[in-house]
């Protein structure tokens, strides 16, 4: 037995090193920056470390915009699994011999790059846009609706980004299920529906799982959808961050920030993960 | 490597230490480079500018009554045979660097920054490898403060002569020691005269709520509170707290009017979804050829003008390539092209000769004497910046 | 299986592929935009693409972040797979706990924390002022996570007597491991290993921060044009971009390299989740 723990030790430990190297110790790096405080000139003080500036990030004017932003991650997780589920469902069962091409066709918008597929998305959505101009044309609206700029082109801006973060470990996990075991489950629940709530369906959810966090947390980072596609009311807290730290210069502050939001993202992620597990897994 | 300490943290200090010690740098220099470029420096001659205005004292070692063609330099030492540009993608003639290349024969690596500040926070380490880059006129004060830039060796730049007389000293920049302007443009506003059939002049259209949510302010915090702050009749560069609150307190007002704040003041004139959008002239004038119902106004209370110029960074590999590359763009013929091909007006006085017709007679781009008068230049504010900093946090975070 | 084929589903399916699709349809149409501008359809031409073939500073962009995507893929992939089936088996309380957290952090991190705090680390300790390699090394670093916590999904419902019993059967750990493992994890890793393409191809923040002289990369070229104007010239990029992959993926498909999962592992009924 120990062996075979000294062999899954070995299993991780090159990938474990690399983020302790590259990822932890710049962390600690900026860590350190964030106890600091600004010059004069917007470089960073070392002399005087201390937790003033985590304090300061605690002020309430911040709580919109973080409230913003768990409101669209949130949005944007929920949607993305709903729509995705099926999807990675029709690819896993009825794809037969072109699953795979399935997929990569699935992937393959997101090869271009992000800024042109959100342009392209402004020009969908925009007053003079596509959409619009489909809804003049057909003579179902006499004035363009606001489409752009608001709370839905976000989430809509969002839940496309993150499409395939969901569709991909979903299909992983949907892939796995057997095909005799969702057959013998439907007979013995005689209806899809039962079959899918009560076998499928736990089956899957460490794909579930898997699906929610590669999307949830890097949609609480994302400020560039919101900021494009977003209006003036629609800030959010990593928007703030990215402000402080290229804007304003205040490299401690914004540490200071990006580290509480880290925090908070963590505390809550890890715990839902063992509650599910918990529950889930059992 | 540095040794981990009793309580697990990194010994940065350590580690700065032998940096220190390496590099032979005060520390001071050190925490300079650590991390971004900020503001305040020549606090001399910015409250000067303040207090007497800009008012231009002819530099003894360049400018000329009459500006003249391209003056050939001086036998100068050797250039070195590469070059290294950082600047925006596309903001320079489309045949600037390969006509510089083919004349003088040194290879130029042209890198772009996808944003300013991206540029500000590299070359914030003093050491980015560039030789020359574009900075905003404001920020050359904080660059000189921190030493992120060298002194220029004007013996090598006679085609500064070719320079207006009003760039010949700017404020930010005193005899131009350390930079050379590069373009310059004004901030006012666009908007469509198709929608909104009457004669603007004033900020105050920009709050007016028959334009409720077909209107955009820009999202940087100078320009923004720059307007709220000539509304008010105060300076654009006040630092006091009072006035700064009234301004935020004016654009509070106007936030639930505005469709967004944004940093693409062309696109948004262009597609329409804007009506009336707080936004650089040259931008205007861009806008203007999608959309040929845009019309751009300095409004009567007073204007915004901007610039930027060419820096020699500390630590350049090239500065003789450099300093080469600055005297070329200062050439009377590829400074015109370099406003033919961007559409951004230059200081250079020469150029006019071979600039685009259309282009110096668009008031947009180039606005007359009248209208110049009533603009003021953003300056460098050094720590107060921050009294800047937290409201517009303010204005963006809050409800 | 073929009795109970939901129509709907498959509705649904072209609905999905049509929502998916349906910017880059329209990135696509103006590539051919005869203005300077995305924004307003003026009317059709094909200069865009012979313009794009001149742009040194674009094509070389181009190159760099597919020099950069491709060892980071790699990289990520290899280390990212490794993790997450080591993570997969090792599930006693500490030692998982902060494998989780740890995992979890470069995610939530936001980017430009990430980014900033790279440039000092690099600039600081090894004097390094970006690069190709350093880019990747950034790369890898955010992106390995995404890697690992899918394949962790897959390795979780594995049973490990698979392994065992090739171990029985005479197998070296090793060939057990390749042989069975591997095989079992492929559809994780491919689509670990997509993501992961994805996530290098299109990244914009660290990337700035890591790249130096000569390193721009395609998402810095097109932001960085973002303040005078994005030229259908990116669309036309994007659209070759997108149709060299999608030749490769019909060349790929003919020739029968890309076949679905034929080797599918059958779980013991009783096999649940864990």
């Amino acid at each position: 037995m120990s062996s075979r723990r000294v062999g899954d030790l070995a299993l991780f430990m090159p990938g474990m090193g690399w983020l302790a190297v590259f990822f932890v110790v710049p962390l600690i790096m900026i860590f350190v920056v964030s106890l600091g405080s600004r010059d004069a000139y917007g470089g960073v003080v070392l002399d005087r470390l201390s937790f003033d500036n985590y304090l300061r990030a605690l002020a309430p004017a911040f709580l919109p915009t973080a409230l913003n932003s768990v409101k669209y991650a949130t949005a944007t997780t929920i949607l993305a699994i709903l729509v995705s589920y099926p999807i990675a469902y029709w690819i896993s069962r009825y794809g037969g011999r072109h699953k795979v091409l399935l997929l990569v066709l699935v992937m393959l918008p997101f090869w271009t790059s992000w800024v042109i597929r959100t342009y392209a998305w402004m020009i969908i959505l925009r007053d003079n846009g596509v959409i619009n101009g489909i809804l003049g044309g057909l003579g179902l609206t006499s004035e363009p609706i606001m489409l752009l700029n608001t709370d839905l082109a976000v989430i809509l801006g969002m839940t496309y980004g993150f499409l395939p973060f969901a569709i991909l470990p979903l299909y992983v996990a949907i892939d796995r299920v057997d095909e005799a075991v969702v057959a013998a489950a439907r007979d013995l629940y005689s209806s899809g529906r039962g079959a899918f709530l009560h076998v499928t369906l736990p089956l899957t959810m460490p794909g579930v799982i898997a699906a929610a966090i590669l999307t949830f947390i890097p949609a609480i980072g994302d400020f560039v959808t919101p900021d494009l596609l977003g209006g003036a009311q629609t800030i959010t807290i990593a928007k703030v961050i990215q402000t402080l730290f290229l804007t304003d210069k205040n490299w401690a502050y914004g540490a200071a920030l990006g580290f509480m939001l880290m925090v908070v993202t963590v505390v809550v992620t890890v715990g839902t993960l063992r509650v599910l597990r918990r529950e889930v897994i059992g | 490597m540095s040794r981990p300490r009793r309580d697990g943290a990194p010994d940065m200090e350590g580690a700065l230490a032998r940096y220190l010690i390496e590099r032979r740098m005060s520390r001071r220099q050190v925490l300079g480079r650590m991390a971004t470029l900020g503001a305040a420096a020549a606090v001399g001659s910015v409250a000067a500018a303040c207090t007497t205005g800009a008012t231009a004292e002819p530099e003894p070692s360049g400018a000329s009554a009459a500006p003249s063609g391209s003056p050939a330099p001086t036998p100068q030492p050797t250039p070195e045979s590469e070059l290294y540009v950082y600047n925006y993608a596309d903001y320079i003639g489309e045949d600037t660097i390969p006509s510089f290349e083919e004349k003088y024969g040194i290879k130029v690596t042209y890198d772009f920054f996808d944003t300013y500040e991206t540029m500000t926070a590299k070359i914030a380490t003093g050491d980015s490898g560039y030789d020359v880059t574009f900075a905003t006129g404001v920020d050359v004060p904080g660059f000189l403060a921190r030493e992120l830039v060298q002194p220029l060796d004007l013996s090598q730049i006679p085609n500064v002569v070719n320079l207006a007389p009003e760039w010949q000293d700017p404020a930010y920049d005193p005899g131009n020691q350390h930079s050379m302007p590069y373009m310059w443009w004004t901030t006012g506003y666009g908007y469509d005269t198709e929608k909104i059939p009457e004669e603007l002049t004033s900020w105050a259209a920009l709050w007016d709520s028959r334009w409720k949510g077909k209107m955009a302010m820009l999202d940087d915090y100078r320009e923004t509170f720059a307007v709220a702050l000539i509304r008010l009749g105060y300076s654009i560069n006040t630092t006091s707290d009072s006035e700064l609150d009234e301004a935020l307190a004016l654009l509070q007002e106007q936030k639930p009017l505005l469709r967004k704040y944004t940093a693409d003041d062309i696109g948004d004139l262009s597609s329409g979804d804007v009506w009336l959008c707080h936004a650089w002239g040259a931008d205007v004038s861009q806008a203007a050829t999608e959309r040929e119902s845009l019309a751009y106004v300095i409004p009567e209370e007073g204007g915004i003008r901007g610039s930027d110029a060419m820096v020699l960074l500390a630590n350049a590999p090239h500065p003789i390539a450099a300093h080469l590359f600055i005297n070329y763009m200062l050439d009377a013929e590829v400074s015109a092209a370099n406003t033919n091909y961007i559409y951004y007006m230059g200081p250079n006085e020469a150029a006019k000769a071979y600039i685009d017709p259309a282009i110096l007679e668009d008031p947009t781009l180039n606005p007359d004497k009248a209208a110049i008068d009533k603009l003021q230049e953003i300056l460098d504010l050094g720590p107060d910046l921050e009294k800047y900093q937290t409201r517009w946090t303010t204005l963006r975070a809050g409800a | 299986m073929r009795r109970d084929r939901n129509p709907l589903l498959t509705v649904y399916a072209w609905l999905v592929y049509g929502f998916l699709f349906a910017p880059i349809v329209v990135l696509i149409l103006f590539s051919f935009n005869d203005s300077k501008r995305n924004f307003i359809w003026r009317g059709f031409t094909l200069k865009w693409y012979p313009t794009l073939f001149a742009n040194d500073a674009l094509l070389n962009a181009l190159v760099v972040t597919l020099e950069v995507a491709l060892i980071a893929v790699v990289i990520t992939t290899i280390l990212g797979t490794l993790l997450g089936l080591g993570l997969a088996r090792l599930r006693s309380g500490a030692a998982g706990s902060v494998s989780d957290t740890m995992i979890i952090l470069p995610m939530v991190a936001p980017e430009v924390v990430i980014g900033i705090s790279l440039l000092i680390f690099f600039a600081l300790l090894f004097d390094a002022h970006g690069s190709v390699l350093q880019i990747s090394i950034a790369h890898v670093a955010f992106s390995i996570s995404y890697v690992a916590i899918i394949v962790r999904a897959r390795a979780l419902s594995l049973d490990p007597r698979m392994e065992e019993a090739a171990r029985d059967l005479g197998a070296s750990a090793l060939g057990a491991f390749w042989h069975v493992t591997v095989p079992l994890l492929a559809p994780a890793v491919g689509a670990g290993a997509m993501i992961a393409f994805a996530l290098s191809f299109d990244d914009l923040i660290i990337t700035s921060f890591n790249a130096g002289v000569g390193s721009s990369t395609l998402p810095l070229y097109i932001y960085s044009r973002i303040r005078f104007g994005v030229t259908p010239e990116i669309n036309a990029i994007s659209t070759i971009v997108v149709a060299v992959t999608a030749l490769l993926l019909l060349i790929g498909w003919r020739v029968g390299v890309i076949r679905a999962g034929a080797r599918r592992s059958r779980p013991t009924p009783a096999a649940g989740i864990v």
